[in-house]
């Protein structure tokens, strides 16, 4: 019998295949190691990431799903809560314990409950509306808070490049 | 590419310093002499070794690993570098014996230990991979033990060095090697782990068990070898500077180790002591999924106070990171173990005679209590202090529990004892009936630190109780309060009459001389009505009540032996002396008891 954490991310892969949710593609990226994922995700309609496809990697660790996997867009983005090389800061990505912004409630944190597909539901909801109180980007934060039109611009333009689409 | 070129690189200018030595000198051994002394041709030579080593790892490399993953040459190239910074922290400190067969030396150590880390990381990868094929295995197995075999090797070498040479470089080797060669040995006994796991058709669930406990056993090796080439190092030579690193790693892991073994332990004991197994039923009625591990729960499964229900296993490696339920994050800790598990443990540490009488008066202002506590019956708190009051009448304690209830003939002398130990507490108060807790002050350990103070023990003569009487004292709420509320009703009716009589009694006793019971020693003033309701017997023995103080009572009977604590007592406050005095507790006669039992009786009924 292979290993736990195996077994579950192989279910989770079935599920995820079986019953892709709206607008997210996952899975292995070789089958031979389902423990480095890739995803497609659709920008949310009626924000300003719509129509983008953003590709991410979704990297789990050898306890999963006891500690949470951590993501990481491969694509140019521009949000508050994306740090600026890609990697994703939201509380369900976060263990309980550490709190690396301050300001999330173990409620909302990483449990074995939470699983890949609600993950990426999370991180659309987050393209959807950005929490500008943790910075991950604060530029971006900046922006979205004051300048929104600028940040629509921005946003409109790295959707077009994740198509392919010359500026 | 690059690397192609610079072997061909140094392969031609070696062809060429060679070739230029033999041109020059025509003869072997000459063009060797010639090659050494001259340092251009020396530099060559040493490149060419360099390139060599590294193709020979490379070679080695496609043998046992094939093609490395990403991770795994990342892994390797982070490790590597502070590898090879620490090699030269360790030159300085040989630099005295700096040569090139030290240097070589040095690199072979680096190889293997790349090696090390390498066969590390695949052994791991088997957790992770699907597909492990049959060359995998044959990999690794070989891998390990020529690994195995070198480590042995280089360590029996450094050992012999050491021995007939003396302190040397040679010490750091053997140090190097033997925590390679415990290396070794952890890899190995993860790879039978992983092995065993993979061939059973069922998830092996005490892997992680196993493995947690290699883990702290080969750290404790690993921190006892770093400690002492440590202390060698530093009586030899001097602050072996370039082992800190790795030794604090060591140390971390081996302190992590010992946590994780420790809370593992502690779920462990949680889970097989606080929650009980899910039964089929409660299976069939959840969705029969474990949402850690996404799989049926055929095993063994537990439910949480939250109604979820979780593998053993999952659960397990779970609370040893957090003591919350996945699902709702109860903290179950703090639900369950404040009702459960201090009575469980604080049990054996209960002294003799702990309980504060008016604990368990107390008790009943705080139904809510009982609701929690299963066990906890509201007369639990008297039991222990009757249990030191009258040790003979054990078998009569079951009026105790229900006072409420009609007295046998055998019952009611515990019970009337009793009533009377509350007696004095409500005639001194004037409303008995009502919320006692408020009322003493003096004994407030119950309410104020709940947990400090174990409930007292559930007495085991429950089952005197009839199944009836036992579901209104345990029952929900409104019926329990009321039974209990009846109860103490007819406790606070005998207890009057108790203290009539003792008023009779010591009026009576004011003019004769009665050998009579003492009281048993108990520093509360509650135990001054046990004093009375035992010499209730008074107004059966000696039919004369007349009216009078009991101050002469008391010391009238100060010259009795029984009463010889007494005596010292201030006769003004009897009440309370006769409860202060200390002496052992003689067993009433069965006759006296008797009687006494029957003249309760009839008080009760005229009360009633």
């Amino acid at each position: 019998m292979a290993g736990s954490a195996l077994r579950r991310l192989m279910a989770e892969y079935k599920q995820l295949t079986l019953n892709p949710p709206e607008g997210i593609i996952a899975g292995p990226v070789n089958e031979e190691n389902f423990f480095e994922w890739e995803a497609l995700i659709t920008g949310p309609e009626g924000t300003c990431f719509e129509g983008g496809v953003f590709p991410a990697k979704l990297v789990f660790p050898p306890d999963y799903p006891l500690s949470p996997p951590k993501m990481q867009f491969t694509c140019e983005m521009f949000h508050p809560n994306i740090y600026s090389d890609g990697r994703v800061c939201i509380s369900i990505l976060h263990a309980p314990g550490d709190d690396p912004m301050g300001y999330e409630s173990s409620a909302e944190r990483w449990s074995p409950v939470q699983s890949v597909e609600k993950i990426l539901l999370s991180v659309v909801s987050m393209l959807a509306e950005p929490n500008d109180e943790s910075g991950a980007n604060v530029d971006a934060a900046k922006m979205w808070r004051e300048n929104r039109d600028e940040f629509n611009k921005i946003a409109q333009r790295i959707v077009r490049r994740t198509l392919g689409i010359p500026n | 590419m690059r690397s192609i070129g610079i072997s061909l690189l140094s392969f031609m200018l070696t062809t060429v310093v060679i070739a230029n030595a033999y041109y020059q000198k025509k003869q072997f051994y000459p063009s060797v002499v010639y090659i050494t002394k001259s340092n251009p041709s020396m530099a060559v030579i040493y490149i060419q070794a360099f390139v060599v080593i590294l193709m020979f790892g490379k070679l080695m490399n496609r043998i046992f690993f094939g093609q490395l993953r990403t991770a795994e040459f990342e892994h390797l190239m982070e490790r590597a570098w502070y590898a090879v910074t620490e090699t030269c922290l360790a030159f300085t400190v040989f630099r005295d014996d700096f040569n090139p067969k030290f240097v070589a030396l040095f690199t072979l150590l680096l190889f293997l230990k790349s090696f090390h880390w390498l066969a590390e990381d695949r052994v791991d990868y088997m957790e992770r991979s699907p597909v492990i094929s049959l060359l995998f295995h044959l990999r690794v197995l070989s891998l390990l033990t020529v690994l195995g075999a070198l480590d042995m090797y280089f360590v029996q070498h450094a050992y012999l060095s050491t021995i007939t040479k003396g302190a040397s470089v040679q010490l750091v080797f053997g140090f190097e090697y033997a925590i390679l060669a415990t290396m070794v040995v952890n890899v190995a006994i993860k790879y039978a782990l992983h092995t065993v796991d993979l061939n059973s058709e069922m998830p092996w669930e005490n892997k992680a068990v196993f493995l947690l406990y290699t883990e702290l056993i080969m750290g404790f090796i690993k921190v006892i070898l770093y400690v002492l080439f440590v202390i060698i190092m530093v009586r030899i030579y001097t602050l072996p500077l370039f082992a800190f690193r790795p030794m604090y790693y060591t140390i971390r892991n081996f302190k992590k180790a010992f946590n994780d073994v420790i809370l593992s332990r502690r779920a462990i004991h949680n889970m097989n002591t606080l929650y009980p197994d899910a039964t089929a039923e409660e299976l069939q009625n959840a969705d029969n999924v474990c949402i850690i591990c996404r799989e049926e729960m055929v095993t063994a499964s537990k439910k949480l106070p939250c109604n979820h229900i979780f593998h053993t296993a999952c659960l397990r490696s779970w609370f040893q990171r957090q003591q919350t339920c996945p699902t709702c994050r109860l903290n179950i800790l703090q639900t369950n173990i404040p009702t459960a598990a201090p009575r469980r443990e604080e049990r054996p540490r209960v002294p003799p005679q702990p309980p504060n009488p008016f604990a368990a008066p107390n008790l009943f202002a705080n139904p809510n209590l009982f609701g929690r506590n299963d066990n906890a019956n509201p007369f639990a708190g008297m039991n222990p202090f009757q249990q030191i009051l009258n040790p003979n009448e054990q078998n009569q304690n079951a009026a105790n529990q229900a006072p409420g209830q009609a007295p046998g003939p055998s019952a009611p002398t515990g019970g009337d004892q009793n009533n009377a130990q509350s007696g004095s507490t409500s005639n001194t108060q004037t409303t008995p009936n009502n919320t006692i807790p408020p009322m003493f002050p003096p004994f407030p350990p119950f309410p104020f630190m709940p947990f400090m103070i174990p409930p007292p023990l559930p007495p085991e003569h429950l089952r005197r109780l009839t199944e009836d009487e036992l579901k209104r004292l345990e029952g929900q709420e409104r019926e329990n309060v009321e039974a209990r509320i009846q109860c103490l009703r007819n406790i606070q009716i005998m207890l009057d009459t108790a203290i009539l009589m003792m008023q009779q009694y010591s009026a009576a006793a004011s003019f004769s001389t009665i050998t009579s019971q003492v009281p048993p020693p108990d520093r509360s003033s509650a135990a001054s009505a046990e004093a009375a309701s035992r010499e209730t017997n008074a107004p059966d023995t000696n039919s004369a009540s007349d009216p009078g103080d009991a101050a002469p009572t008391t010391s009238s009977n100060a010259n009795d032996p029984q009463f010889s604590a007494t005596s010292s007592a201030d006769p003004e406050n009897n009440n309370v002396e006769m409860s202060t005095s200390a002496s052992p507790e003689g067993p009433p006669e069965d006759e006296v008891r008797k009687r006494r039992l029957q003249h309760f009786q009839r008080q009760l009924e005229q009360q009633q």
